[in-house]
């Protein structure tokens, strides 16, 4: 058993940091939090540099997480115009691929995914939006909630509901995911603003009222949306996964690079702190142990969904609690320092891709199943 | 309770309610409005707690304790505005006997900021905070409180709490008029620990009522949240525990040092509270508008500015092993 990365990603890993220190600097990153600003510029620039690169999903991981170290807003804006972009690779036909896809990769267009709806986002199967079918279009009807790259997208990957359930007790049946263009007839978008975190990335209230869609934009077979959704979740939880350890690693390195400079002045630094400091310490490492292993499984497709909740679900609560304790470290100091952006930044990695209480949820129902790890 | 503290919970409860909750979120955005920097004067807010023959209103510790706590439930930044002008401004003022300045703060002809400069933990160049600059303002310096004259040259700052009032850093201040040792500004910020508790758990009540509201509306797989054992018994416990630090916080039988022992234990419990209260809105609670998130923004930052993680944790510690302890 290796516990290191082999080289090549390593270098990675410099090349993505070296780029994130460069390019998000205090003024962009600060700029971007207090005007709710997408940073696009640097969406492009992350193209340019080959540093999105999704033919090896691990290079994609490690960019996540190092960019994040820097800045979650900025990193995570930079990674996220490909979001649910999996669902198409996995199951959009030719055409699909060939029009939308190849578009996200060369920067020339921006995607989002729609689950969430303003009556849930736990509860996926109990989503209302409706697409019905007529003359060979699915006219669309209801909302999609919290939708990042809401305003800014050019396409949606979305679920919604193309038949009642075959059984009430079923209600993951008769879902479908079809591809939603913000040029659509009907199809409107409203920016959330006063988010506490993540503030450079843009989220978005949807707006579908007889939205006509082809039919060519159904993805997959009709019925089948569920799974695929869970299924990118799979992936996608790894990803916040990277997101979190990023987080939880960044406030490390202030929190250490504060204690060293206060020990450097003759301030006193007694066991206290230095005890919460190697208790984040530790929950970071096990944390990036948990994804790795996670990754593995479903880079080698093998995917563990057991195994990617605990990482995700483990990881998001070490970010929490990282940059709170950070927080306490730095005292007054870090109020004024950018650990502050890092905290607010840190809660909504227990929010998406799945709340802590649904990778519970599924971490325990895998368990008593008996599926185990492997 | 007493009969005065349980009156004092219902008057400023209904205070909040007709001044401040309807315009939480705009206080949070926008700032303290002078129409509310008024009502808390004319509600004889400021100087609740001096004696009358300073000016004040002279009610005891737990009524007092209860208009900040109540303030905090509706909004963190009016408490914070409250607590720092009683607790800590006129405080000092009147151990140094400055019975006119107190006169016009009370009156509100005047409002003085506060640099808490050495009495908080952690502060360093970086962190020269300034809270509501003035044109006049006390300074907690290192050997002495001194009230220092003119606007400090500000440096625009980044805020992760109380966006209510202004906050801000400074480059430099001048000298000022000396009014008390550091000793006695150190003696009155420990007889603050019970205020700064009534604020945490001011904060923690009303992150956790919003949060016990939200879950009996909002359904997941067709249930109220509040069915679901990991959210009422989360949610339960926590209300239990602030039952319980609510009950030491109004007794009048508390004894002095658990002052320290009920703010430590307060500061810990807001930001778990608060934590839990934004978690059970889900996606709802990362935005501004549902009322829970600055909660849990401030908890963290008023834990920064009213709890000293060493030196009150060693004064705690001291009053328990009754010597010097916790020092390595
Ligand atoms: C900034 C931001 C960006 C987002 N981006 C996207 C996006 O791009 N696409 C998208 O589709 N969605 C997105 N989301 C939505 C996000 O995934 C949801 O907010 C999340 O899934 C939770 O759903 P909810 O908000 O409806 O909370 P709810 O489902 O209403 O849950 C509320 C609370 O109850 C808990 N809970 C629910 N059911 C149970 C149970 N059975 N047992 C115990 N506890 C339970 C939850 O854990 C949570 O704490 C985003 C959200 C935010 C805030």
């Amino acid at each position: 058993m290796d516990f290191d990365l082999p080289e090549e990603l390593e270098e990675y890993r410099k090349k993505v940091r070296e780029f994130a220190l460069r390019e998000f600097t205090p003024e962009l990153a600060e700029k971007c939090d207090r005007e709710e600003k997408y940073p696009d510029e640097l969406r492009k620039k992350t193209l340019a540099e080959g540093l999105v690169d999704f033919s090896n999903p691990w290079k994609t991981m490690i960019a996540i997480e190092e960019m994040c170290r820097v800045d979650p807003g900025l990193g995570i804006s930079a990674t996220v115009p490909y979001f649910g972009a999996e669902v198409l690779m996995l199951h959009g036909s030719d055409h699909l691929r060939e029009k939308y896809l190849s578009r996200v990769a060369e920067g020339k267009a921006i995607m989002g995914l729609g689950v969430t709806e303003p009556g849930g986002g736990s509860d996926v199967a109990g989503l209302k939006t409706n697409a019905r079918k007529e003359n060979g279009k699915y006219i669309v009807n209801g909302g999609k909630m919290f939708i990042t790259n809401g305003s800014i997208a050019d396409f949606f990957v979305m679920l919604v509901r193309t038949s009642p359930p075959d059984d009430p007790k079923k209600r993951h049946h008769g879902l479908s995911v079809l591809v939603v263009e913000k040029n659509f007839k009907g199809f409107d978008s409203n920016q959330l603003k006063g988010k506490l975190g993540v503030r450079a990335t843009n989220t978005a209230e949807l707006i579908l009222n007889n939205v006509e869609v082809p039919e060519e934009n159904l993805v997959g077979e009709e019925g089948k949306g569920f799974y695929y959704i869970m299924e990118f979740f799979n992936i996608s939880r790894v990803f916040v996964a990277a997101q979190s350890i990023g987080i939880a690693q960044g406030a490390l390195d202030r929190a250490t690079a504060f204690l060293m400079n206060e020990e450097s002045r003759g301030h006193f630094v007694g066991e206290e702190r230095k005890f919460k400091l190697a208790e984040i310490a530790t929950r970071v490492e096990a944390s990036r142990l948990l994804m790795y292993k996670a990754a593995s499984y479903l880079f080698n497709y093998r995917p563990n969904p057991m195994i990617t909740s605990m990482a995700k679900g483990y990881a998001s609560e070490t970010a929490t609690f990282a940059a709170e304790t950070a927080m306490e470290i730095t005292g007054a100091t870090g109020l004024q320092t950018d650990l502050e952006r890092l905290f607010r930044d840190s809660k909504i990695m227990e929010i998406w891709e799945g709340t802590s209480e649904v990778e519970k949820i599924v971490i325990s129902r895998m368990m008593m199943k008996g599926d185990k790890n492997e | 309770m007493n009969d005065q503290t349980e009156m004092m919970m219902d008057n400023i409860r209904q205070f909040a309610q007709a001044n401040i909750n309807d315009i939480a979120l705009k206080i949070e955005r926008e700032g303290v409005s002078e129409d509310l920097y008024n009502s808390l004067i004319q509600q004889g807010l400021i100087g609740a707690n001096l004696p009358a023959e300073m000016g004040g209103a002279g009610l005891d510790r737990t009524s007092y304790d209860a208009i900040l706590f109540q303030l905090a439930r509706a909004s963190p930044s009016v408490a914070f505005h409250v607590f720092m002008n009683n607790s800590i401004i006129l405080k000092i003022l009147e151990k140094a006997s400055k019975k006119d300045m107190i006169g016009q703060i009370v009156s509100g002809k005047i409002r003085l900021g506060l640099i808490p400069g050495n009495i908080i933990e952690g502060s360093s160049e970086k962190s020269n905070i300034i809270i509501e600059p003035s044109k006049m303002n006390i300074y907690i310096g290192k050997e002495n409180a001194s009230l220092v004259d003119g606007m400090p040259e500000l440096l625009k700052s980044k805020s992760l709490g109380l966006r209510g009032l202004k906050t801000d850093l400074f480059t430099s201040i001048k000298d000022g008029e000396k009014l008390l040792p550091y000793g006695d500004v150190e003696k009155i910020w420990n007889e603050a620990s019970w205020d700064a508790a009534a604020i945490f758990l001011g904060i923690s009540e009303g992150a956790l009522e919003k949060a016990i509201e939200y879950t009996k509306v909002r359904k997941t797989f067709n249930f109220p949240l509040k069915d679901y054992e990991p959210v009422a018994f989360r949610l339960s416990e926590l209300k239990s525990e602030l039952e319980i630090l609510k009950n030491t916080l109004f007794s009048d039988d508390s004894k002095e040092q658990m002052g320290m022992m009920l703010k430590t234990i307060s500061a810990e419990f807001a930001r778990r509270a608060t934590k839990y209260a934004l978690q059970f809105h889900g996606g709802y609670g990362y935005l501004e508008d549902f009322g829970v998130e600055k909660f849990y923004r401030d908890a963290v930052a008023l834990n920064a500015l009213m709890f000293r993680p060493i030196l009150d944790k060693r004064a705690l510690a001291a009053s328990i092993y009754g010597e010097k302890s916790g020092y390595l």
